[in-house]
């Protein structure tokens, strides 16, 4: 099988996803206590011929099956409903919000990437040393920590105690154009925290991927032939033990997602991660249901990009 | 006594000798009994009601009679943790049973039916692994209501994919081996294979997996109070929640000690998982491989 058929089974699993995301979005709906329009019209603010209006403009007068039709064609093409609170198509409410949300995550996922292979290979490099063994138990640690504890403790510490840090938002004065430094000042404790949280468990995967590598037969065979030490780690074992690492980012993604809606809450990072947290508060039902979607896409996006990378990247791949 | 008891005896003591000399373990595990014991009988330790607000005390700093300081309402702090620590434990060893049960049934069809029954469990695992666990469980939870079924439930729902995979590939290892093929030429049924062979002999590293995935089922259900979503009225994530408002006027004893207990408990079950893994499978630990390593690895495959 080639690349191109490789790809083209990748993009028809990820719609797939996508397809099966938008499912469980139409059966929790209906699933709800009060069904789609407990969900879908708990505006107080709707007059009665509104709510008549939008009950036969969702289709919510129809057979389920034509609703469900109705519903996927919806949300393939833009038309995620309305929010109650900003009075804006879903869409549109999220789509706003998706830049803000990246500023925080792309450069907290290349810090988790870089350091997380430095550590991986530092501790690789010596397994059962004592740097290893300290980092195996500071990763442990960092496993059981609430990214939003870390993100108060960060706070207090940086923005109330010695004051040197803003405690909140992506800027400090709204409408003056992009000041990168501004951007960098805020981001700091959002970015540290997620990375935090991250960086150590990435670290011990980089680091078992490269341990089971160094454990192969072409390793023995190098040592056989008298190579030094280092160049068997560098030049042999560091390129095969990273591949798998590849695939393993777009699993991280989620994570790392899960960890940036709670610390832009705790931080007031304009992204996804508050309008979910304000969305919620507010019954916003239309928003947390696109916010589902899109979280979703997001990783299911990440997966596909790592998945055709390891593609391109392995020649051993068969494409399967 | 039958030798066969006295055997499992002498193996249960050994278990135990093992688990006692990792000190960490030891340690979380007493912390994790009284807890658990505190919360049992919160209602006998402490007299009155918890959640009677005294506005006169408000947010006062940690002290001999309030050790853990007051919170916006001047209700002490620490019996507000106590008694918030009966979601927390009731929502891990709920959820974690459901994911413990669901994914070893998965694990053990797929892994010996194989074939179209394998790939169903697996392609739906999969899904599930990529869809993000946190979104979707908000979701259902925003729009079913936060109670404490619901939580439960969605949490132990998403969490068993990572255990179906792991006991699908303890599965397959054992397939292989001898005294499976005997009890198979010798006719045994597949319910006798299912259930007197393979699932007893990976309780074990059952066991060793639900405790480890705890800490991740605390970690969650705490996000989900933290963000407005709290089963009871007294729980740690929801503190956190309420403390948003007041970190500025310098009160860290209001995020602090909620935020405290929810990591020592997840810790805590952290280490009891790394304990039972020297203590269950003494194989498992001579490679001295870290578990979250392991089980990561695992799920990335």
């Amino acid at each position: 099988m080639g690349f191109g058929t490789y790809i083209t089974k990748r993009l028809i699993v990820a719609l797939g996803l996508l397809f099966v995301v938008t499912t469980l979005n139409f059966a929790i709906v209906h699933l709800a206590p009060g069904g789609p329009e407990a969900v879908l019209l708990s505006n107080p603010r709707l007059t009665v011929e509104a709510r008549t209006a939008i009950i036969k403009s969702l289709g919510l007068d129809k057979p389920l099956y034509e609703q469900y039709i109705a519903y996927v064609r919806g949300m393939l093409t833009g038309d995620w409903g309305t929010s109650y609170f900003y009075l804006e198509p879903a869409f549109k409410v999220v789509a706003g919000r998706v830049p803000a949300t990246l500023l925080l995550m792309v450069p907290s996922i290349t810090l988790t990437i870089l350091i997380g292979v430095a550590l991986g290979i530092l501790a690789a490099r010596r397994p059962y040393s004592l740097l290893d063994r300290a980092l195996s138990s500071v990763a442990f640690f960092f496993y059981a920590m609430p990214a939003f504890w870390l993100g108060f403790l960060l706070l207090t510490v940086f923005s109330l105690y010695l004051a040197v840090l803003p405690a909140s938002g992506m800027t400090s004065v709204t409408g003056v154009g992009f000041n990168p430094i501004d951007y960098l000042r805020h981001l700091l404790l959002p970015m540290l925290t997620l990375t935090l949280v991250n960086v150590a468990n990435f670290s011990l995967l980089v680091r078992s991927s490269l341990i089971e590598v160094l454990d192969q037969n072409y390793i023995m065979t190098a040592r056989g032939k008298g190579l030094t030490e280092r160049t068997i780690f560098y030049r042999h074992a560091l390129r095969n033990g990273l591949l798998p690492t590849v695939t393993m980012i777009g699993l991280y993604v989620g994570f790392i997602l899960a960890g940036a809606i709670l610390t832009e809450t705790v931080f007031s990072w304009p992204g996804l991660g508050l309008l979910t947290f304000d969305s919620i508060f507010r019954r916003d039902y239309p928003i947390v249901l696109a916010l589902f979607f899109i979280f979703s896409a997001m990783v299911i996006v990440a997966n596909l990009v790592t998945d055709i990378v390891y593609g391109l990247l392995d020649p051993r791949i068969s494409y399967e | 006594m039958s030798k066969n008891s006295t055997r499992r005896l002498q193996a249960a003591s050994q278990a135990w000798r093992r688990y006692s000399r990792n000190r960490g373990a030891l340690l979380a595990l007493i912390f994790l009994i009284v807890l658990v014991l505190a919360a049992a009988f919160a209602s006998v330790i402490f007299s009155g009601d918890p959640e009677a607000p005294d506005l006169s005390k408000d947010r006062r700093p940690p002290s001999i009679i309030n050790p853990f300081g007051t919170d916006y309402l001047g209700r002490s702090q620490l019996t507000l943790i106590i008694f918030g620590a009966r979601t927390s434990l009731i929502v891990a060893f709920a959820a974690g049973a459901l994911l413990a049960v669901l994914g070893t049934i998965t694990g053990l069809l797929a892994g010996y039916y194989g074939g179209k029954i394998d790939g169903f469990f697996m392609r739906m695992a999969d899904v599930f692994l990529t869809i993000p666990a946190l979104p979707l469980i908000l979701l259902v939870v925003a729009v079913m209501g936060p109670s404490l079924l619901n939580v439960m439930l969605i949490i132990g729902l998403t969490g068993w994919p990572t255990m179906a995979r792991i006991v699908r590939s303890d599965t397959l290892s054992l397939m292989k081996r001898e005294f499976i093929e005997i009890e198979k030429v010798m006719g045994a049924n597949s319910r006798r294979i299912l259930f007197k062979h393979l699932l007893p002999n990976q309780l074990n590293s059952i066991f060793v997996y639900t405790s480890l995935s705890l800490p991740a089922v605390i970690l969650t259900e705490a996000g989900l109070e933290f963000l407005g979503l709290a089963p009871l009225s007294i729980s740690w994530g929801f503190m956190l929640n309420t403390s948003i408002s007041y970190w500025i006027t310098g009160a860290w004893w209001l995020s602090f000690f909620p935020g405290l207990a929810i990591f020592s408990t997840s810790l805590a079950f952290y280490f009891v998982s790394e304990g039972l893994k020297d203590a269950l499978n003494p194989k498992l630990a001579r490679r001295r491989e870290s578990l979250v390593a392991q089980v990561v690895a695992e799920r990335e495959k």
